[in-house]
């Protein structure tokens, strides 16, 4: 079968997301006017349309390494190989790939160089789906999905890829609350995703999946959303800039400066391997150290709640006036 | 770049900066930091360990300080969310033309007006956490 001619399917749906973005903006006007703001759209909007101009750049290198992995590096020779099962099979495998780029996106701190971008938005709505990276190909985040260009041809991965990030744009939203349960088990979802750009500590590292939370409740890395805890959405410490190219630099200025004064090579590593955060004398918060501190105050308000008196020998109880019999005036007797 | 390239480039900025004027013109983003309580709030949400005390409140709900245990917390708004830094005392404060003004010490995150706050009133707050 000759290979089929796939669309640049990204580039088709942008009308769309601009028209779900002003869709959106609407439902804010009439309910939240604060779940948008102008400068962090535009922002958003600029980083996302900074981050196609850096794919456009990068892209024919990649496709000419996906091309010579395929034609050179192949380990099996698909039978009938752009049958619909197989564009089901690689689009699957290729999730599974975005997810372990994305866990090590958060937890590497070169990689999170570059994912930062999408996270540095206090807010989260579709135009955060748009706010992308600038430097994915500095940051080498390609090579997660390079083992597929040994199975399946280089257009049916990046179709895949494409349809994988259409599909994450409608999850970033606060207008949808929860999805049928049967989607929530198996689907990425609004409500999962919000969890995934919290930085509540109980929500700090989790859900990182694209199309299929499965992976995530597999991996011991899901969180569902609570009722009772609602996402506050950001970074562990928000930029309080709309500097666009802050937005996208920060992250390896702060590595440079960090290996420029680390004291020896280890630490030097370690300041781009270990998780954002990780410092040599232990000084800056990482999600462990922030979550151990959640986790220590929670029960310190615990045994505040075990320790307030409940029973009639209480202050409350001790106040109540008494007859002389000993027994309570209630307001009822009074 | 292509031809068409550029032309879907040009579209996309004319797109963005539609969004951007629309989401302005329906006045979408507005918030105020409105009480003590609401101050202390974003700090203990917004820095791991942070337990807040008192806490002054810019006039017009765009900053504030949280006194803590051994540090302050500044808050600014930004946009219609709150972003947060972790001080430690003395602070680098200086009198503005309609109330006091606290470094922060980063370029970008920027000083931090307090309207209708004296720098006096700066001093007293953090008084309790520089005596030794």
């Amino acid at each position: 079968m000759a290979a089929p001619h796939l669309p640049d399917i990204v580039s088709l749906a942008v009308p769309g997301f601009v028209l779900l973005v002003l869709a959106e903006m609407l439902v804010a006007w009439a309910k939240d006017k604060s779940r948008y703001e102008p400068k962090d759209t535009l922002t958003s909007l600029a980083l996302g349309t900074g981050s196609t101009v850096a794919g456009a750049i990068t892209a024919g290198f990649i496709y000419a390494m996906a091309t010579w992995l395929y034609g050179h590096f192949r380990i099996v020779d698909l039978p009938n190989p752009w049958a619909w099962y197989w564009f089901v099979l690689c689009f699957v495998i290729d999730d599974f790939a975005y997810y372990l780029f994305h866990r090590s996106a958060h937890r590497v701190r070169w990689f999170w160089a570059s994912h930062v971008i999408h996270h540095s938005s206090q807010h989260y709505n579709l135009s955060t789906a748009l706010r992308q990276t600038w430097t994915g190909f500095i940051s080498i985040s390609f090579i997660f999905r390079l083992p597929l260009f040994l199975v399946f041809p280089p257009a049916m991965v990046l179709f895949a890829g494409g349809v994988n990030l259409i599909y994450q744009f409608w999850i970033h939203t606060e207008v949808i609350g929860r999805m049928p349960r049967w989607f929530e088990a198996v689907m990425n979802t609004p409500s999962h995703h919000r969890v995934h750009h919290a930085t509540n500590p109980r929500y700090l590292d989790k859900n990182y999946a694209g199309v299929f939370i499965v992976w995530d409740r597999w991996l011991g890395t899901f969180e569902p959303e609570r009722e009772d805890e609602a996402p506050r959405y950001g970074i562990v410490k928000n930029l309080g800039s709309f500097n666009l190219i802050w937005a996208a630099f920060h992250e390896w200025v702060g590595i440079a400066k960090d290996v420029w004064a680390a004291p020896g090579l280890k630490a030097k590593w370690n300041y781009i391997a270990k998780p954002p955060g990780w410092s040599h004398d232990g000084s800056r918060e990482t999600s462990e150290t922030i979550k151990a501190l959640w986790e220590e105050r929670e029960r310190a308000r615990e045994r505040v709640e075990w320790m307030k008196p409940i029973s009639s020998s209480s202050e409350e109880d001790r106040a109540v006036p008494r007859r002389p019999d000993g027994s309570a005036r209630t307001a009822a007797t009074r | 770049m292509t031809h068409a390239q550029l032309v879907q480039l040009a579209g996309s900025i004319i797109a963005i900066l539609a969004l951007a004027g629309f989401a302005r013109w329906l006045k979408l983003g507005e918030s105020r930091i409105a009480t003590e309580e609401d101050a202390r709030r974003f700090a203990e949400e917004a820095l791991a360990g942070f337990e807040g005390g008192r806490a002054l409140i810019s006039g017009d709900g765009s900053a504030a300080l949280v006194q803590g245990q051994g540090t302050i917390a500044v808050l600014k708004r930004h946009g219609a969310k709150v972003a947060v830094r972790r001080l430690v005392p003395p602070l680098r404060v200086r009198e503005a033309v309609e109330g006091a003004t606290v470094d922060t010490g980063e370029k970008l995150f920027g000083p931090v007006t307090l309207f209708g706050i004296t720098a006096d009133q700066v001093r007293g707050l953090e008084a309790p956490l520089t005596l030794v």
